[in-house]
């Protein structure tokens, strides 16, 4: 049995994610530590083009999983695929984003092949010979090492912790691609639709005042939009949260399964700070957060932490904003 | 229609979360603010829609954890749910994923349940693996992120539309029996009406002790738990609101954003 670090790739209209590269980041860094070879595993309807252009830029072996049952990500026929192209080769680690494939598909892919599960992993460290997996839990407020117990595990990753690399080795990995047959129906994904939300021109924005559970009520909304105007360029966002409550439309989401925002500068007004929100303004330049709690995890991401009522300071900032412009 | 629904619970988001003196997990006050993760009532408030769209649909709601869950379990059945099933345990301590489907997914194999809901993820541990195993403990299909079904064919087939990256949706039917992770803001959770809050109050809790459904051992192992690092970067302002209002303006200004 040939020992390998495998990784499914993730892709959408033909393109590569990026966080795949992040996931191929982690595994390189698993095969210093673990000292097995990395091969890369892409699955779909005609996965050619993509997986040579893998091979080529990460020098790493691809292997390419085709079929017409392919075409859209489903759970059953990925896991069915996956444990029978697996064949001779002993994975001993499966590593994916923890995008919603990669928690989709995870932990019954574990169940399947026997082996350990831990999700949204953002760090390794050492631990008596063995690799301990690092991860977030309420909230981001207590980090917790974990230890796979079976021989083989499956480990999702936390996007945007991982840097892709800049360079890989000047020789292109091999490519081989399989046809694969069709598992049981019992599921059966036919399309993607697009976001049916209008989509809000954030991009242009130097500023993003976001809006998060902590406003209170949705009265309170008028506290961001003031802040918010007190800036050129500005736009208002929100987290998922507030859009879950119904105070702004889906089209205001910041995170994993709204916007991503790179603004100059990012408030967070009353905002948990949970990884899927994160992930969508983390490459902000400048992040300034109110929140009433200390702990908030939030803080770990900001450059200025603003441990207060968020309902009685953004007043007391609008009232010295204008002794500002009057001075 | 029988339809399970999995409740877990949590202590509030704001509460703070202490870790223990061994180290090996985090403390839980008698006075700890404890109530049901947010995706399991999203998750519990689709059963009930599904229950009052269909005629005959009965729904049990399951819960695995220390005494205290109980009172979770009764919430649900104040919003609307039939019955109550908790799988007791001894104290709070660290569980796996695994251990916790396992035993839900040994209770439901015993029992005809067409539908099994689940939240996407728990506020706590953050694992979003549960629904997942015990589909496949049960070799069912299963759909996580759920913000939209829809059931079809008198019964046989399940649509459902996940909410992926960008607020893009994956649309797939899955055939019944199924299982279901339901994603936050599929609806608006209700609050408990009076004669479903009387009726619970007086209801039986079935428990099951969880020492006597032959939990599998732990997959994974907690070796540590540590406080994150306040990131490097981070300034805390200082002072009252008013100065911390001049210092903010201060660095927005030198920064040329205002
Ligand atoms: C697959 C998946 C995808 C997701 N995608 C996204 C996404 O794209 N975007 C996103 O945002 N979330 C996403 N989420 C949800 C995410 O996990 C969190 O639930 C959400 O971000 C929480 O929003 P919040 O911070 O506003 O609320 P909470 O977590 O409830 O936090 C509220 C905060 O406000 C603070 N607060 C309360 N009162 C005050 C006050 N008066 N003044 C100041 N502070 C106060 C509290 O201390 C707390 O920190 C996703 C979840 C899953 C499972």
């Amino acid at each position: 049995m040939k020992e390998r670090i495998l990784v499914i790739a993730e892709h959408h209209k033909g393109h590569i994610v990026p966080t795949t590269y992040e996931a191929i980041t982690f595994a390189l860094e698993l095969n210093s530590l673990a000292r097995a070879k990395v091969l890369v595993m892409i699955l779909g309807k005609s996965v050619n083009g993509m997986a040579n252009m893998l091979a080529e830029t990460t020098g790493l072996d691809v292997l390419g999983l085709e079929g017409d049952h392919l075409e859209f990500y489903n759970a059953e026929q990925y896991k069915h695929a996956i444990e029978h192209a697996i064949g001779n080769i002993n994975p001993l680690y499966i590593c994916m984003t923890h995008t919603a494939m990669g928690l989709d598909l995870a932990p019954g892919l574990a169940v399947r092949l026997n082996a350990s599960c831990i999700t949204a992993v953002e760090g390794i460290k050492p631990n008596g010979g063995k690799l301990s997996f690092v991860r977030s839990m309420y909230g981001g407020k207590i980090q917790a090492e974990i230890i796979p117990e079976l021989k083989k595990s499956i480990i999702t990753l936390l996007p945007g912790a991982w840097k892709a690399r800049e360079r890989y080795p000047d020789k292109k990995g091999s490519v081989q691609i399989k046809d694969v047959h069709r598992g049981v129906s019992i599921s059966r994904t036919f399309s993607v639709k697009e976001s049916e939300e209008e989509s809000l021109n954030l991009d242009d924005a130097d500023v993003i005042v976001a809006a998060g559970r902590g406003i209170g009520t949705e009265e309170n909304l008028h506290l961001v939009k003031d802040l918010a105007k007190i800036f050129n360029k500005s736009a208002i966002g929100a987290s998922k949260a507030v859009c879950d409550l119904g105070w702004l439309g889906y089209k205001y989401q910041i995170g994993m399964t709204g916007r991503t925002v790179s603004p100059r500068l990012y408030i967070a007004c009353g905002i948990s700070g949970s990884s899927q929100h994160i992930s969508g303004m983390k490459d902000s330049q400048t992040v300034v957060s109110i929140n009433l709690d200390p702990n908030a995890a939030i803080f770990n991401v900001s450059n200025y932490c603003i441990v207060e009522d968020v309902t009685t300071f953004i007043p007391v900032l609008l009232e010295e904003y204008k002794n500002f412009v009057e001075a | 229609m029988r339809i399970l629904v999995c409740v877990k619970q949590v202590i509030d988001g704001q509460a703070p979360v202490v870790i223990d003196e061994t180290g090996a997990w985090v403390k839980h006050g008698n006075i700890s603010p404890f109530r049901m993760n947010r995706y399991d009532e999203f998750a519990l408030e689709e059963a009930l829609r599904i229950k009052e769209k269909f005629n005959d649909v009965t729904i049990d709601t399951i819960s695995f954890g220390p005494p205290r869950v109980s009172s979770t379990i009764r919430k649900a059945m104040e919003m609307g749910a039939n019955e109550g099933i908790h799988i007791l345990t001894d104290e709070d301590s660290f569980v796996t994923p695994f251990e916790v489907a396992s035993a839900i997914a040994s209770y439901a194999k015993t029992n005809t349940y067409e539908i099994i809901l689940a939240g996407a993820m728990s506020e706590d541990d953050m694992n979003s693996q549960v629904g997942q195993l015990i589909a496949e403990l049960l070799h069912r299909p299963c759909a996580t992120l759920v913000m939209h079904q829809e059931i079809r064919e008198g019964g046989k087939e399940l649509y459902v539309e996940r909410e992926i990256e960008a607020g893009r949706r994956e649309c797939l039917y899955l055939t019944l029996p199924a299982v279901l992770t339901i994603q936050s803001g599929i609806n608006t959770p209700r609050y408990p009406s009076l004669s479903n809050a009387l009726r619970a109050r007086k209801a039986q809790i079935l428990t099951i002790e969880a020492k006597d459904l032959n939990i599998p051992e732990k997959r994974e192992r907690l070796t540590g738990l540590s406080y994150p690092e306040v990131s490097s970067k981070g300034t805390f302002i200082e002072g009252t609101q008013k100065e911390k209002a001049k210092k903010l303006l201060g660095i927005l200004h030198e920064k040329s954003l205002i």
